[in-house]
């Protein structure tokens, strides 16, 4: 990496005329700064969407349009300031970057074309990568070359898992089905107790790497200079998760979007459906072990039945979203921001595991074996590519968004508040 | 109403709530099942196993679970319309799957589907019903 040195003052954009000498011998108490600009930063951020970061002239239009920057030190005006010096500490340390919904009113007003929007996007990959454990999966989920094996990692792991399923089985006890007993559905190929060992494990591997992420996330934040020296409290820990769940609930901070208010819609399709499948899954592997709704899940499932509905009705939300966030990306690609292969990745496996998913049920209705088996080994690998990698794509946003959001709650950075408004821009 | 305007900042609350109730309410449904059913399990969907004196069905196991119903309607039309009588008949089932309760009724009741078979067909389950129907 190579690095170079300049010296400033602590507050960015103030020209200082003082050679080095004098600012390190300076005794008017201000400490002097150091920076290193991370130059290998600038330019991977200007290979992943935030190329159009050198434009800037910090003119701070973007931070006066932002509908949800707060009062002080408000961004993205600052982060523009320390990405083009690639201050990349002080941006993985920053709340704002995920404060930020990318709504796109500073791109949109921008006199230079500098997109501060998806330069913020361009940042939060960047921090995706920064606190993943380990970097290197991040870094492939970035990077199309890798696609073939980011598939093949699953795929094979589930073959084996497939091929040594009986003899597994029969070590751990679990139930393996002979020839003459009379089985449903996709028991004999995958029975639930394999679905459930196989995801159950590589799960934990990446519930620990989110648990590791916002850790080190929650530990910089801590640190960070956005709260000033000494910041006190506002909140208990507890009622500022609270507000944050009640924001992201009703998608609060997105209904403050102008330019993009699109997003706050096709997001909240999304979000629910999501939610919905999460819970019939983990009510599933519960069901079991819970006596409440153990007698619910009786297989195969009736197409009425209300967790059929449910999963049914969450799959057609989830693709109604999508298919807005496509053809917003497509189309108005103006207003939604430019899309990055990092947006794309988690946008086509979304979509494509929402897919085979219905496409497996279909074939499954329509008895066609083994076309149904080969779908829904394709839609386990996509799932696979979903949940495993969760910490790794731009999934992880719900880990780190939710941390900065309940941090800003806790240390009164509240994002939306009309305070500031009614003035220009309104 | 356009979508906007019913997700707007004043509406979301409303939306947000009425969609968690909409998620919790399947699980709503299996408490209240529980309780109704006083904290017993549902007996488990079950096949009957055949009779071991026959050693084959008809036609093979994974053909006669997904297609039993177009076999049976096959066998009819051949009955019915041709004339033609392949010796398979639906009492003859009961041969081998003893119990209609065991091996039609409860999955068809935990798949939603409705069997009118049984509204004209007799389905012998014991023995002396068998006798007493002179097979």
């Amino acid at each position: 990496m190579e690095t170079a040195e300049v010296t400033a003052t602590a507050e960015p954009g103030v020209p200082e005329q003082e050679s080095p000498q004098d600012v390190r011998t300076r005794t008017d108490g201000r400490k002097p700064v150091l920076i290193e600009p991370d130059l290998e930063f600038i330019r991977v951020m200007g290979r992943t969407g935030g190329d159009s970061l050198k434009m800037c002239f910090q003119c701070g239009t973007c931070s006066a349009t932002c509908p949800l920057a707060p009062d002080d030190h408000p961004f993205p005006r600052k982060e523009m300031a320390w990405a083009v010096w690639g201050m990349k500490d002080r941006l993985m340390a920053d709340p704002d970057v995920w404060l930020c919904h990318h709504c796109n009113d500073c791109s949109t007003n921008c006199p230079r074309g500098a997109r501060p929007g998806d330069v913020l996007g361009a940042v939060r990959q960047q921090a995706i990568i920064h606190y993943a454990l380990p970097r290197f999966l991040a870094r492939w989920v970035g990077n199309p070359r890798y696609i073939p094996l980011l598939l093949a990692i699953p795929a094979v792991l589930l073959w084996l898992a497939i091929s040594f399923r009986d003899r597994i089985g029969g070590a751990l006890g679990f139930h393996v089905p002979t020839e003459d007993e009379i089985v449903f559905s996709f028991t004999p190929l995958l029975p639930h107790w394999l679905l459930d060992s196989f995801f159950g494990l590589f799960g934990a591997f990446a519930l620990l790497a989110a648990v590791v992420g916002i850790w080190r996330f929650a530990r910089a934040l801590k640190r960070s200079e956005t709260w000033g020296e000494n910041p006190k409290p506002v909140k208990g820990v507890g009622a500022s998760v609270a507000t944050v769940l009640a924001k992201i609930l009703t998608h609060y901070n997105f209904t403050f979007c102008e330019t993009d208010h699109r997003r706050s819609i096709s997001h909240f399709g999304v979000f629910f459906g999501f939610v919905a499948l999460t819970l019939v899954t983990l009510w599933i592997i519960t069901g079991p072990v819970n006596p409440l709704i153990r007698g619910d899940f009786i297989y195969p499932f009736s197409l009425f039945s209300p967790w059929k509905i449910l999963a049914n009705l969450g799959g057609l939300a989830i693709l109604a979203g999508l298919l807005m966030m496509i053809w917003d990306r497509l189309y108005f690609g103006h207003l939604a921001g430019t899309s990055s292969y990092f947006d794309w990745f988690l946008v086509w496996t979304f979509f494509l595991v929402v897919a085979s998913g219905f496409v497996t049920e279909f074939l499954h209705y329509l008895r066609m074996t083994p076309h149904r088996q080969v779908a829904y080994f394709g839609h386990l690998v996509l799932v696979f590519g979903l949940l495993i990698y969760l910490p790794y794509s731009k999934l992880a946003h719900l880990l780190y968004r939710t941390t900065a959001m309940v941090f800003a709650e806790r240390y009164g950075r509240i994002v939306g508040e009309p305070a500031k408004k009614g003035g220009a821009n309104r | 109403m356009k979508l906007s305007t019913a997700l707007n900042r004043e509406n979301r609350g409303v939306a947000a709530t009425v969609l968690v109730i909409l998620i919790l309410l399947p699980l709503a449904a299996s408490i209240v099942g529980f309780v109704v059913r006083g904290g017993r399990d549902v007996p488990e969907v079950f096949l009957e196993k055949a009779d071991p004196r026959w050693d084959a069905c008809v036609r093979e196991t994974e053909y006669m679970r997904f297609y039993h119903m177009d076999f049976l309607k096959e066998i009819r039309e051949d009955v019915v319309r041709s004339g033609v009588k392949g010796g398979v008949t639906l009492a003859g089932c009961g041969d081998c799957h003893r119990n209609r309760d065991q091996f039609c009724d409860r999955c068809h009741q935990a798949a939603s589907v409705n069997l009118d078979c049984f509204g004209c067909h007799f389905y012998p389950e014991t023995d002396a019903e068998r006798i007493s129907a002179g097979m």
